[in-house]
C-alpha cells in the first residue's frame, strides 16, 4: 500500500506546476552562480597576489581585536550585524562599565578618558608616520596591545561577554574576530590551500560544498510551496472527505507523500550536480588529480537534504493544522533570519544551528573539517526535528479524519472566550 | 460609494486582520534584528527596501483569497457589482494600509536620528514594496493557486539579494542602497501593468 502510495504522489508531484516553477528556480539557480565557475588553476611563483587568509597569529588578532573594541568604546557605539543587517548599539551605565572593565583587563587601559588618549595617539602616529613617509597616507585600523600576562584563552572568553553583551553578531564574537586581522597570504600559503582542494577534497569535495552553498539558500523556502500546494490540494479539489473515509491508515498517507516530495525535489538537484561534477572530473583527468565521483552525492544527502525535510515537515504541519497558506509566512521568515544571518560566516566553519549552513568556497578545507561535527550536528538535528513533524503531521490528519480537530479562526476567539 | 465602502468594512473585518497582525508583528521586530536608530541614507535604504518593502507581499498577494473557494467566488460574480470592482477596492484598501505603515515607520526612522531624504525614500521604498505585491498578485490571478503567487514574490526577492543587479536591471528592487533612484520609476510602472495583469486574469476565470 505504501509502495503504490508513493509511486502515485510522484506522479502527483509531477503533474503541479509548482513542481516545476521549483525545478526551475533551482536551473537558474545553479546557470546564474555557479553555470561559470572556474576551477581554480595551481598558483604559480611569481603572482601579483594570491588572496588574503584570516591570521592564525593569536598576538595579531588579539591586538587588531581589541584595538576595535577600545575605539569603539571610546566613541560609546558599537556597530554589530546580527542578521546581516547593521546595527548601531549603544550601551546602558552598567553594560558599558562592563566593557570598560573588559578593556582595562586586556589591555591596561582603564577609563574613558585613557581610552581616548590611546584612539588620538594611535590617529596622530599615523598620520605622522604618512607624512615623514610623503606618499599618500593609509590609515590602518586602530590596534592595541595585549595587556602583560593575557592569554589568549581569557582573551575568547572576555570577547565572547563583550559580543552577548552587545546582543551579537560583533566584532567580538567567534565568528569575527579571526576576520579583524587577514593577512595577504604567501605563494606557499596559496599552495596548501591549492593541495588540501586537490588532495584531501580530491577536487569534487570542494566544488559539491560550493554547490551546496548556492542551492541550500533556495532549498532553505522551495519546498514549502511545494508542501502547502499539496496540502491544500485536497482541500480545494473537495476530494478530504473522500480520501477520509478510505481504509489506508493516516500514517502511511501522510508519510508516502513527505517521502514522495523529498524524493522529488532531491532528483532535480542531482540531476543538476551532475553539469559541475562532470566538469570537475573531466579537470581531474587531465591535470591527473584522483577526483572523488560521488562527492556531489554525498553532499546532496549529507547537506541539502537534511533542509529539504525540515522545510517540507514546516510547510505540511502548519498546512495541516491551519488549512491556510500560513507556512509560507512562517518558512519565509525563517528563512530570512538564517539567511542574513548567515552573511558573516560566508567563508564556512561557523554552521551552528542555522538553518541555511554557508561554506561560499571552494577552498577552506581545513576549517570545514575542524568544525564538521558542529556541522553533523547542525545537519542530524533538523533531519530528526522534520522526522518528528512529519510523524506529528500524520497524527494531526489521523485527528481530522476522526472528526476530533477542525481549525477554524472563530473557534479559536471561542477558546480564548472560555477560558 | 456606500456599496464600496461595505466592501471595505468587509475586507477589514475578515480578510485582512490576520495580515496586518504579520505586517505589526515584522516592523514590531525589526528593532531586534536590525538598527534603526542613527543609520546613515545608504543603512536606512537597506532597512527599507530589503526589509520593510517585503510588507507588499503580505498585503498584496492574498487581494483574490475570500475567492478562492468557487462556491464564494460563484457567488461574488452573481452580484450586480462586478468582481474586478471588489477586487479594486479591496486593492485599494490594502495599498493604503501599506502606506501607512510605511509613513510610521519613515517617521520613527527619523525621529531616531537617521539621515536620508524623506520623501524619496517614502517613494521608493513605495515602489518596491507594489512591484513585490504586484508580482505576487499578478501570478495569483493568472495560476489560481495563492502559493504560486507566493512563490514568484519571495523567489524575486532572493533573486536580488543574490546578486539580481546584474540579472533584473532596471526592475533591480534594492537600488537605493546603492544611490541610484531611476529603478524605482521602472518599480511604480511595473507594479501598475502586472497589477492590471493580474486583475484581467483573475476576472477572465469564472
Amino acid at each position: 500500500m505504501f509502495i503504490q502510495l508513493f509511486i502515485k504522489e510522484c506522479r502527483q508531484t509531477a503533474k503541479s506546476l509548482i513542481y516545476w516553477l521549483i525545478v526551475l528556480v533551482l536551473i537558474f539557480d545553479y546557470a546564474s552562480q555557479l553555470g561559470s565557475t572556474e576551477i581554480m588553476p595551481e598558483p604559480k611563483k611569481g603572482q601579483k597576489e594570491y588572496g588574503y587568509k584570516q591570521s592564525e597569529d593569536k598576538n595579531i588578532i588579539m591586538k587588531m581585536t581589541l584595538g576595535q573594541l577600545l575605539e569603539e568604546y571610546y566613541r560609546e557605539n558599537y556597530s554589530t550585524y546580527p542578521i546581516g543587517f547593521y546595527k548601531n548599539v549603544t550601551l546602558d551605565e552598567k553594560e558599558d562599565e562592563r566593557i570598560g572593565e573588559i578593556i582595562e583587563e586586556t589591555t591596561g587601559i582603564s577609563g574613558r578618558a585613557a581610552a581616548e588618549k590611546a584612539v588620538s595617539d594611535w590617529y596622530a602616529g599615523q598620520e605622522r608616520t604618512g607624512g615623514e613617509n610623503g606618499g599618500m597616507m593609509i590609515m590602518r585600523n586602530m590596534e592595541a596591545e595585549p595587556a602583560a600576562g593575557l592569554t589568549y584563552e581569557r582573551f575568547e572568553e572576555l570577547m565572547d561577554e563583550a559580543d552577548d553583551i552587545l546582543g551579537g553578531g560583533s566584532s567580538y564574537g567567534e565568528s569575527c574576530r579571526g576576520g579583524n586581522a587577514s593577512v595577504p597570504m604567501t605563494y606557499e600559503d596559496a599552495m596548501e590551500e591549492y593541495r588540501e582542494l586537490t588532495v584531501k577534497d580530491h577536487l569534487t569535495g570542494g566544488y559539491a560544498r560550493l554547490f551546496s552553498d548556492y542551492m541550500v539558500v533556495f532549498l532553505g523556502i522551495l519546498p514549502v510551496f511545494l508542501a502547502v500546494t499539496r496540502g491544500l490540494r485536497d482541500k480545494r479539489a473537495g476530494m478530504q472527505e473522500l480520501i477520509y473515509t478510505r481504509r489506508c491508515s493516516s500514517a502511511v498517507i501522510i508519510l508516502s507523500r513527505y517521502l514522495a516530495m523529498l524524493v522529488m525535489l532531491v532528483v532535480p538537484v542531482l540531476v543538476i550536480s551532475v553539469l559541475p561534477l562532470s566538469h570537475c572530473l573531466k579537470y581531474a583527468s587531465a591535470a591527473g588529480i584522483q577526483a572523488d565521483a560521488f562527492a556531489y552525492v554525498k553532499y546532496t544527502f549529507g547537506w541539502l537534504l537534511p533542509t529539504i525535510m525540515i522545510v517540507t515537515s514546516v510547510g505540511m504541519v502548519l498546512t495541516e493544522l491551519t488549512d491556510t497558506a500560513l507556512a509560507v509566512l512562517v518558512q519565509g521568515a525563517w528563512w530570512f533570519v538564517s539567511v542574513f544571518a548567515g552573511v558573516g560566516s560566508l567563508s564556512g566553519g561557523m554552521y551552528g544551528w542555522n538553518l541555511v549552513p554557508r561554506h561560499n568556497t571552494e577552498l577552506n578545507w581545513s576549517v570545514y573539517h575542524e568544525n564538521f561535527t558542529q556541522l553533523a550536528a547542525n545537519r542530524i538535528l533538523y533531519a530528526v526535528l522534520a522526522v518528528i513533524l512529519a510523524v506529528f503531521t500524520a497524527f494531526i490528519y489521523s485527528q481530522r479524519r476522526k472528526g476530533r480537530y477542525r481549525f477554524t479562526w472563530k473557534g479559536i476567539g471561542r477558546s480564548k472566550k472560555q477560558i | 460609494m456606500e456599496r464600496y465602502w461595505q466592501i471595505e468594512k468587509t475586507n477589514l473585518k475578515y480578510h485582512i486582520p490576520l495580515h496586518f497582525l504579520v505586517c505589526v508583528f515584522l516592523l514590531g521586530i525589526s528593532p531586534f534584528l536590525m538598527g534603526v536608530e542613527n543609520l546613515s541614507a545608504a543603512d536606512t535604504a537597506k532597512v527599507l527596501e530589503r526589509y520593510v518593502a517585503l510588507l507588499g507581499i503580505v498585503m498584496m498577494v492574498p487581494v483574490f483569497l475570500p475567492e478562492q473557494d468557487r462556491a464564494v467566488q460563484e457567488l461574488v460574480y452573481a452580484k450586480y457589482t462586478k468582481g474586478a470592482a471588489v477586487y479594486l477596492v479591496r486593492l485599494l484598501g490594502n495599498v493604503l494600509i501599506l502606506a501607512a505603515f510605511l509613513g510610521i515607520y519613515i517617521f520613527v526612522l527619523r525621529s531616531n536620528n537617521c539621515e536620508f531624504p524623506v520623501v524619496k525614500y517614502y517613494f521608493g521604498t513605495f515602489a518596491g514594496m507594489l512591484f513585490f505585491g504586484a508580482l505576487g498578485l499578478f501570478f495569483y490571478g493568472m495560476t489560481d493557486n495563492l502559493v504560486i503567487g507566493y512563490m514568484a514574490s519571495i523567489v524575486y526577492y532572493i533573486m536580488a539579494v543574490g546578486g539580481g543587479n546584474k540579472y533584473l536591471k532596471m526592475f533591480y528592487p534594492f537600488s537605493m542602497s546603492m544611490e541610484r533612484y531611476g529603478e524605482k520609476l521602472w518599480l511604480f510602472a511595473g507594479a501598475a501593468v502586472l497589477t492590471a495583469g493580474g486583475m484581467y486574469f483573475r476576472c477572465r476565470r469564472k
